[in-house]
């Protein structure tokens, strides 16, 4: 289990109930829309957040010092060659 | 210590700026010139338009604080990575393209150097420092998609640059390492 921080808009915020950390990335993209969509993310409210929002966002996970898994919801940042499959991200 | 930033774009530039008290010496990398676009969102003046922007930014350091750079206005190659990036302590990924940036981490893991990366949304909202060994570059999710520019930016920039010189300042004076993430909602060390 973990927490997942979602960025959105500039904005980010953690998911406050641990999820699966197993999930598959476009299951976390589906349930950061649905937690959005329903206020569950204190401060990242957005009754009419589109079903596809995340589908280019980057789903990370990293450790923390502590050993707690955390993962990061988030737009991708650099740029470059087009797009290949997306391989799962997961680092430790 | 060498500290060498491969890429002096937006955030390049200005963690150059940030860091030029830092004890080691800055090596600056890019070949790419300064255009007048560039001066909303990265640290050139307008006399530096039409220079080579690791060249313009030596002399910028030079003659407004009176720092000493390296400056190579060259593209990073495979064939050049070595010339240019052996002698450094730590490498700093401020490019804004997965190949690079791969160019890069593939040299630092393969001599061990230690080399953190960073980087801003196409939006302007987001930035990401982050240490090799947690770094996978993006790839764009379309051919020539832009990456972020304009005015409007810079305090997102900003924010992100000095953040990145507050990381290099504490791994040259405290040997640590730390990751972190700038959003609206503030900065936040992962």
């Amino acid at each position: 289990m973990a927490i997942l921080n979602i960025t959105y808009d500039g904005m980010s915020v953690d998911y406050p109930r641990k999820i699966n950390d197993g999930l598959a990335d476009l299951d976390i993209r589906r349930i950061a829309v649905e937690v959005v969509r329903s206020g569950e993310v204190p401060g990242l409210h957005i009754a009419g957040l589109a079903e596809r929002a995340f589908d280019h966002y980057v789903v990370d996970r990293l450790r923390t010092p502590q050993g707690e898994l955390r993962m990061y919801l988030r737009p991708k940042v650099p740029f470059g060659e087009p797009a290949g499959d997306e391989a799962f991200r997961c680092v430790s | 210590m060498r500290i060498v930033i491969c890429g002096v774009g937006a955030l390049g530039s200005h963690a150059a700026v940030l860091c030029r008290n830092l004890p080691a010496t800055l090596r600056l990398v890019d070949f790419d010139r300064v255009e007048s676009k560039n001066l909303l969102g990265q640290a050139y003046v307008k006399p530096s338009i039409g220079k080579n922007k690791a060249t313009a930014l030596k002399l910028q350091l030079a003659n407004f604080y009176g720092v000493a750079v390296e400056a190579f206005g060259v593209r990073l190659t495979s064939q050049n990575t070595h010339e240019l990036l052996d002698e450094a302590d730590l490498l700093v990924d401020c490019f804004d393209n997965h190949a690079s940036r791969t160019l890069v981490s593939t040299f630092a893991r393969a001599r061990a150097r230690a080399c953190v990366h960073a980087a801003v949304s196409g939006d302007g909202t987001y930035g990401l420092i982050r240490w090799d060994d947690q770094f996978v570059p993006d790839a764009e999710d379309e051919e020539g998609q832009a990456t972020c520019e304009g005015g409007e930016h810079l305090p997102m920039i900003g924010l992100v640059s000095a953040t990145l010189a507050r990381t290099l300042q504490e791994f040259v004076e405290l040997g640590t390492r730390t990751n972190s993430m700038v959003s609206r909602s503030g900065i936040t060390r992962v």
